[in-house]
Parts: C-alpha cells; sequence; structure tokens
C-alpha cells in the first residue's frame, strides 16, 4: 500500500510510550479507556477514528495538555510527565494544532520568536528570523516573513506553526488533522515535507480520519473506537476495507492476532423502515447549493437533494465535512454561494431566519448553548425564542403576553417532560437533556413542515437521546420533512428513511440504509469511493 | 504544604467566593456604597479631616430635612436618565459611554426653545421633544459607525463626546449667546420650565418625567417583544440571530433611545433646574453628569428600578456634599464627594474580582493532584 514497509524504523526502539492511558474527564466522559500506543522515530503514525474516538485526548496527553487519570506515558530514559506544553516542547515534543496558535497581526517571524521566548528575556528577532531561513531552506516550507499572519492563507498559517514547532527542534511532531484546511496541491507538498522529516528520524503522528491519507502517507496507523485502542497495524498490511471496518466497528483479526471486540449498535431499529411509496409530497428543494465556510472557501460543494414528507433523510458523515455550513445556508444563517434552495416551492435563500421559520421551519440547532439557548434567560424566555413575535404571544404594543407565554412553557414540560422548577427558571439551571428537550419542544410547537435536527443528541444520556430520537420519529410518522445531521452513524442509519454519506462538501452517495453496511458507509466516511448509486 | 493542606486551602476560597457571589444584588450594591464611604472615610482621616462630622453633615446635607430630600432628587433627576442611556445599551450588549455628549446636544436643543413663542406646557412639550431627537440623532453616529463600518462604540462615542462638547461650546459663545449676559446662553422662558414642585427648592416636575421614562425603559425591556429582542441579542447575539432577531435592530434601536434618554437629561438640567435656565460658559451645570450617571447605573445594576434608588444615593451625594464643605471649621473640599462616588464605582467591580476564587481554588487542587500523583509513584518507583 505504501512504499514506507520496507522502510526499517528501529523496530524496538521508541520515542515515546503511552502505557495503558485512561482518561475520564470531569463530567464523567471517557475519552480513552487502557489505551496503550507506541511511537517511533523514522515513522509516520496515522491516528484514525471518528468524532469522539478520543484521538485529539491522546495527542493532549502525549504533549502535556492534558494529564491522563490513569497510566502513564513512558520514554526508553524512564517515565515522563509534563505539566505544560513547554515542558513537552522542551522534551522534544510539538503539536500542531487544528486550530492554529497564532497572533493574527504579529508576522511570522514575531509569531515564531514569541514561541521561544522566555519571559522577561529579551526579544532576538535578528536571530529568530536566521533561524527560520534555515529551516524554510531545509524543509522547503517557504512563508513571506514579513507580513501579518492574519493576511497569509490558512496553508500558510499552517506552516507558520509548524516552523514554529521545528524551530525547538522536536523528534515529535504531532500534527491534528492537518489536511482539513489544505487545497490538494498544499497537501502534496505537506507530506513530501513530512516524508523528509521521517526520513530524518523524526517521530510523526497525524490525525485523520481520511482513508485515503492514511494509504499514501501513514507507516502504522492506529485505530480508536470510542476511546479504545481496536487496531495497531502496518498500514501495508491492511486495506482500507478493514480500517473502515475497524474505525466505524466490526469485528476484524488485527496483524498483532488480537480479536478486536465490537460493540453491536446500541440502538434498537426504530419503527419499521416505511416504503418509499409512502413518502408524502417534495418539502425541501435543493439543487446546486454551494456555500462557503468560514476558513473554506467552499464548504458545500454543487449539493443537490430532496426532502419528502413522511421520511427522515439523514446526512453521515464526519464533521467539518460542510454539514454545519449546509444547515446554516438552509436555515438563514450564512448567504449560499450559488444554487437554489426552496421548501414547498418557496425560495428561502437570502431569507432571514424569521422568514424561514414562518415557511415552516423548525431547527434543532447542533449547539445548544451557542445557538439553541440564551442560558441566563429564563425557561419561559427561552420557550419563545424565534416566535416571540407570534400573535399567540405578542398583543398589541408588542407587549408580551407572559399569562399565555407561561401556559405555553407550562405545557411544553408536560408534554417534552422537561424536569425544571418552572417557567421562571433560568435555562442554564436544566440539565443537558432537559435543555435539549426545551429546544426540540419549542421547535415542533411551531407545528413544521420540515425538521432540520443537527446532531439532536449530542452529549446526551442515553434516555434522553432516546426520548429525542422517537419525538423525531413521531413527527415523521406525522408526515413532516425531516433533516437529521448527526455525526452518530448508528444514529443516523436506525433512523433515516434515505442516508447520504457527506465527504469534504459532498454526498459520496445516497442511499436506503438497509443498502448500506457499516464497512461501506465507514469507506464513504473516508472519502473512498464504493461501487452503488450516487 | 500537604495535598491535604492544598485541598483545605481550596474549599476555604470557594466558601468565601460562595458566600460572596450568593449575595442579592442589592446587598452587592449597599455594599459596595459602604466601601466606597469607608475609603472616603480613610482618606478623610489621612488628610486630617474628621470623618465622622463630615458624613454627619453631607447626610444632614442630602437627607436632613424635605428641603435637603427635594435637592437630592433634583440632583438625581439628569443622572437617572444617563444611567438609563448606559444601561439600555448594556442590555443591548454594547458599552455606550456617548451619555456625555448626547446630554449636551439635548441641552443646546432645549434652550432654542427660547427662540419662539407657544402656550405654556405645549412650549414645554416642544421643548423636551428637541432634547429628545437631538439625543437620539447625536447618538446614531456611533450607531450608524459600528452598522457599517465595525466600529467599536467605546472609540465613537468618547469621540462623539468631545466633538459634542466643543460644538455646544461654540454654540453657547456664538449662536445661543445672551445679547446682554455673554456668559450664557438664552435663557427658557417660563413657558417652557418644568413647573417647581416643592416651593423653595430647586425641585421641579422634570422628575416624573424620569420616573416615568425608567417606568417606560422597565416595560419596554422586560414586557415586550422589542426589549425581549433587545435583551436576548444583548446576552448572545449568535442565539438571537437563530431565533431571528435582527442584531442591527436591536443596535439601532437601543443606541436611539439611549440618546433620547441623555437628551432629556439635557432638557432636565437646562429647562428644570433653577436658576439659570440656560446653558452657562464651559457647562458647569452639565458636565459629568453623562459619565456620573455610569456610576448610577452600575450601582443600580442597570435595572431601571435599581437606578431609580440609586440616583438617589447620588444625588444625595451631590447635595450633600456642597453642604459638608461649608459646615464646621475644617470644611471638607467637595472633591472629596468625587472620591467617595469613584471608590463606589471601583467597589461595585469586586463582585466580578470575586469570580477570580473558583480559579484559584482550581489550580490549588490541581496542585494537591501532583503532590499525590508524586507520592504515587514514589511508592511505585519504591
Amino acid at each position: 500500500m505504501s512504499e514506507s514497509s520496507s522502510r526499517s524504523a528501529e523496530e524496538n526502539g521508541y520515542f515515546l510510550r503511552a502505557e495503558g492511558i485512561t482518561k475520564i474527564y470531569s463530567d464523567g466522559t471517557v475519552a480513552l479507556r487502557e489505551a496503550t500506543v507506541e511511537l517511533r522515530p523514522g515513522e509516520i503514525l496515522g491516528l484514525l477514528g471518528e468524532n469522539g474516538a478520543g484521538k485529539t485526548t491522546l495527542t493532549k496527553i502525549l504533549s502535556g495538555l492534558l494529564p491522563p487519570t490513569k497510566g502513564h506515558v513512558v520514554s526508553p530514559r524512564g517515565p515522563v510527565r509534563f505539566s505544560s506544553p513547554r515542558e513537552a516542547l522542551d522534551f522534544g515534543i510539538g503539536m500542531v494544532h487544528q486550530h492554529f496558535a497564532l497572533v493574527g497581526t504579529f508576522t511570522a517571524v514575531e509569531n515564531v520568536a514569541l514561541s521561544q521566548e522566555r519571559p522577561l528575556a529579551p526579544l532576538q528577532l535578528a536571530q529568530t528570523r536566521a533561524k527560520i531561513e534555515e529551516l524554510m531552506e531545509e524543509s522547503g516550507l517557504r512563508v513571506p516573513l514579513d507580513v501579518p499572519v492574519e493576511k497569509l492563507a490558512v496553508g500558510e498559517q499552517q506552516r507558520v506553526e509548524i516552523l514554529k514547532v521545528l524551530s525547538r527542534d522536536v523528534d515529535l511532531l504531532i500534527l491534528d488533522e492537518p489536511t482539513s484546511v489544505l487545497t490538494p496541491l498544499e497537501v502534496d507538498e505537506l507530506f513530501r515535507f513530512l516524508r523528509r522529516l521521517r526520513d530524518e528520524g523524526k517521530a510523526i503522528v497525524l490525525i485523520t480520519h481520511k482513508l485515503k491519507e492514511v494509504g499514501s502517507i501513514t507507516d502504522r496507523v492506529v485505530v480508536l473506537r470510542k476511546g479504545e485502542v481496536v487496531g495497531d497495524v502496518r498500514t501495508s498490511a491492511v486495506t482500507t476495507e478493514e480500517l473502515a471496518q475497524l474505525m466505524v466497528g466490526k469485528a476484524l483479526e488485527t496483524r498483532a492476532g488480537r480479536a478486536v471486540e465490537l460493540s453491536t449498535d446500541e440502538i434498537p431499529a426504530h419503527a419499521p423502515q416505511r416504503h418509499r411509496e409512502e413518502r408524502g409530497p417534495g418539502v425541501l428543494h435543493v439543487e446546486n447549493l454551494s456555500v462557503a465556510g468560514d476558513t473554506k472557501p467552499v464548504a458545500v460543494h454543487d449539493l443537490t437533494f430532496d426532502v419528502y414528507g413522511g421520511e427522515i433523510f439523514g446526512i453521515a458523515g464526519v464533521e467539518g465535512n460542510g454539514q454545519t455550513e449546509l444547515v446554516e445556508a438552509l436555515t438563514g444563517l450564512r448567504p449560499a454561494l450559488k444554487g437554489i434552495a426552496t421548501i414547498n416551492g418557496r425560495n428561502i435563500l437570502g431569507l432571514d431566519p424569521r422568514q424561514i421559520y414562518k415557511l415552516g421551519v423548525a431547527h434543532i440547532p447542533e449547539d445548544r448553548w451557542v445557538l439553541g439557548l440564551v442560558l441566563p434567560f429564563t425557561l419561559a424566555e427561552n420557550a419563545i425564542l424565534g416566535v416571540h413575535r407570534w400573535d399567540e404571544f405578542r398583543g398589541p404594543l408588542s407587549i408580551l403576553r407572559w399569562r399565555k407565554i407561561n401556559a405555553h412553557v407550562r405545557s411544553l414540560m408536560e408534554r417534552f417532560e422537561i424536569q425544571a422548577t418552572g417557567p421562571s427558571a433560568p435555562a442554564k439551571s436544566l440539565s443537558g437533556g432537559n435543555q435539549q428537550k426545551l429546544i426540540v419542544g419549542r421547535e415542533l410547537a411551531k407545528d413544521p413542515a420540515i425538521v432540520i435536527a443537527s446532531q439532536p443528541t449530542r452529549g446526551l444520556d442515553v434516555g434522553a437521546a432516546q426520548y429525542i430520537r422517537d419525538i423525531l420519529v413521531e413527527m415523521r410518522d406525522r408526515g413532516r420533512a425531516i433533516l437529521l445531521v448527526s455525526a452518530d452513524l448508528d444514529e443516523v442509519l436506525a433512523l433515516s428513511d434515505r442516508v447520504a454519506v457527506m465527504y469534504e462538501g459532498k454526498f459520496m452517495a445516497v442511499a436506503r440504509p438497509e443498502e448500506l453496511d457499516r464497512e461501506k458507509v465507514g469507506l464513504l466516511m473516508g472519502g473512498v469511493s464504493v461501487g452503488g448509486k450516487a | 504544604m500537604t495535598a491535604h493542606e492544598a485541598r483545605s486551602g481550596g474549599r476555604l476560597l470557594r466558601g468565601a467566593h460562595r458566600t460572596l457571589t450568593g449575595l442579592h444584588p442589592v446587598l452587592e450594591s449597599v455594599l459596595a456604597a459602604v466601601l466606597g464611604l469607608l475609603v472616603g472615610a480613610l482618606l478623610m482621616y489621612i488628610w486630617g479631616y474628621d470623618p465622622w462630622r463630615a458624613y454627619w453633615a453631607l447626610f444632614r446635607g442630602a437627607y436632613g430635612g424635605s428641603y435637603e430630600i427635594a435637592s437630592s432628587i433634583a440632583r438625581g433627576v439628569p443622572l437617572i436618565f444617563t444611567a438609563l442611556t448606559f444601561s439600555i445599551c448594556v442590555r443591548a450588549g454594547m458599552f455606550n459611554i456617548g451619555a456625555e455628549g448626547q446630554m449636551y446636544v439635548g441641552a443646546a436643543a432645549a434652550v432654542c426653545v427660547a427662540y419662539f413663542k407657544l402656550p405654556p406646557g405645549l412650549h414645554l412639550l416642544v421643548g423636551i421633544a428637541f432634547a429628545a431627537i437631538a439625543g437620539a440623532i447625536w447618538s446614531l453616529g456611533p450607531a450608524l459607525l459600528k452598522l457599517t463600518r465595525g466600529v467599536n462604540e467605546v472609540i465613537s462615542t468618547i469621540m462623539f463626546n468631545w466633538i459634542s462638547r466643543f460644538l455646544v461650546f461654540y454654540l453657547v459663545a456664538y449662536v445661543l449667546v445672551d445679547a446682554r449676559q455673554g456668559q450664557r446662553t438664552v435663557q427658557v422662558p417660563v413657558s417652557a420650565r418644568f413647573p417647581i414642585l416643592v416651593r423653595g427648592t430647586d425641585l421641579s416636575y422634570s422628575v416624573f418625567l424620569a420616573v416615568a421614562f425608567a417606568l417606560f425603559v422597565y416595560f419596554l425591556l422586560w414586557h415586550t417583544a422589542t426589549g425581549y429582542e433587545v435583551r436576548a441579542a444583548g446576552l448572545n447575539p449568535t442565539a438571537a440571530r437563530y431565533g431571528g432577531i435582527s442584531i442591527n435592530r436591536t443596535i439601532l434601536l437601543s443606541f436611539a433611545l439611549g440618546g433620547v434618554g441623555a437628551g432629556l437629561a439635557g432638557a432636565a438640567t437646562t429647562m428644570g433646574l433653577p436658576p439659570t435656565y440656560a446653558i452657562i460658559s464651559g457647562l458647569p451645570e452639565l458636565m459629568n453628569l453623562g459619565f456620573d450617571g455610569m456610576a448610577v447605573a452600575m450601582m443600580g445594576r442597570n435595572h431601571p428600578i435599581g437606578i431609580l434608588v440609586a440616583a438617589l444615593f447620588f444625588g444625595g451625594l451631590n447635595a450633600g456634599g456642597r453642604v459638608m464643605q461649608f459646615y464646621g471649621s475644617n470644611p471638607v473640599p467637595l472633591e472629596m464627594v468625587r472620591v467617595v462616588m469613584g471608590a463606589i464605582v471601583i467597589a461595585m467591580a469586586i463582585p466580578e474580582l470575586v469570580r477570580v476564587f473558583p480559579a484559584i481554588a482550581r489550580s490549588v487542587r490541581r496542585l494537591g493532584g501532583v503532590f499525590r500523583r508524586d507520592r504515587a509513584t514514589e511508592r511505585e518507583g519504591a
């Protein structure tokens, strides 16, 4: 698969070893379970996994940003423990995060100098510049040195980050999804450079969810699922299909001979999948829609699809592949670049959210704290967000009818089983599940033609998540159209009547869930086309 | 230090934090006032004044009798308006410190009623409308700069304050000047003055306008869909946008309404405060009313009802301070009152300071954790 199998990284020598790492966050989330990973010099290690598999947590522990709950990190010289990234850096571990840590108004030289300086030491810009120029010469990574970094392209900013880390003479370079913001050309350049670093004997860790990348650049790949290491294999000894299975979950014998234990779907199959004939008329029509992202010039590429009444149209995929931008464009929060989007035949592009709601759209947003709720507001105040101008709640002179609103909230609390002291309880006092039920209740009370639900069960306990899934299914059975976007593959497959797998702003395939097995979906999510209709 | 000590230290800090943040907002404001007065007393003591006698004089001068109380209320009236200007914008998520300039412009507009005759009452209403409109128009500058060019409202309102100040200096000196009394503008005619409410004092009917405006702001913010939008946008603009609220609209509205408030402060001072009924060269009657309003707003917790109470307190400090500076053989200068006001504003910020405690408690606990792990590794190593 890769030419690197012949490369002999000193088989026994390792640079760093994470032994039996368990990480439990203060909110009780188990991010890592007894994970053991070895990082070897002269090797590019791919860290593969879905959202929330624990990839980022593992690298944060390796680079000193987080302490492990259990287990330790050892080097050949003995156990190591870092209490800050600087200590890790002094040890020779550098990390390039997905979100850059650059001062936008500083130049590349100043940013690099900033990362070097000790408090109160004089700035040494001239030396830093000389060092960067030398590094650029060696590495072939070129950046303009005298322009504020905020004026640079994202790929160039990433190079500044890499130079920043390299200037500290690191032996281990960790890159968190480095290609997600790069153009294909920039990716090639980055990979060429990483191979060179590897040949110089550095250990490199590449966090990714793209299967193609794993094949083209890594020597070894560690697959994480739900916090556990489910595979640790040489890239040349594994097929893309096998990796996909490992990533999304299905038993597979690893080369280490260890049978990977696999959880079957926790989500019971839902109300029997209905036949396509039963679906209603088209509600949402999207044609050739393109949307820009915050960092990418185009996050959604030329999408065309329809969602019909009485069906759940699920969009699966690893987060960051354009799902957020698609939902924002359809709900008036983000302008579209081009294309058509209509609800019941009426254009929605260019309208503001309120106008779109009037056409019968309910939106369960992906981030309930930032988008869905005004946390300091009371339950009652949150229950009318977006419908506060409806006649039901607003009398003459724009006066709010608090009595009616409170009655409405009480009925929502009853219907949607929201546990709270009353309509005047602040929303921030509610548990996550109850907050989400409040949002769902508010949105469904609009009696919408279509529900756009984005990550509707994220972070919820099993009971609350199931409750919300039941409600979505009930809405479908009552003939509403549901657009479900979720990074939880099990959820999408269990609930949807049709599933689209999104990768880099495009649908890799649209199919009925029974036509898709997990292996296929895993491949599609990783950007590998499989035979079948698209 | 052992881990145990570190943990109990953290508990102590957390306990202190809970006690302080658990205070009712009203208590917090009272505490801030007490702290401010204590700081003032300390300074008086250091400089050889008798704080006890000074405060006694100040208290009697502020609330010692019906005349004094009326006078304190009269000084508080403009502060109610300017405090509301600040608070409306805080509720909308902005830091508008332009009340000062908007008030100058409002005062100048109010004085313009001297140039035409109207029946009493109507003449007053026209003057009020002039001031309100002028204040609102002046506030639109920073608002539009923010909406169209993204200019931070703190910067632009400071700039607009200076522009307004020198513009009104110019108007007072060259345009609105009284030909017979060069040091001031033409006087607001009797038909356009707020009638005196308590005979022999300078408390006029302007207090009713102030209370009415405060109640109006309260009703608007908490009982109308428009005010709901303003508050939602102020607390979480992203969620507000999701809720179909136009942030541009709430910004424009809160600035304009704030401008109305500041303009009315100008009207209340020129049309409702004896004896001058004019703007004096150098604006001594107006100067700092806008900034003091911000202190009142903070002490009143940006709530219209709280502002009414806080304005009475600050009005009392102003009125009582005038008595204090003439009291006894070694009178305390009026400036000491401003020291007390400043100390109160700083004390009001302490509850924010208190929020640092959980962070400290966390790091102490983490320290404890490191120690525990250290010993654990030692044991394993042994």
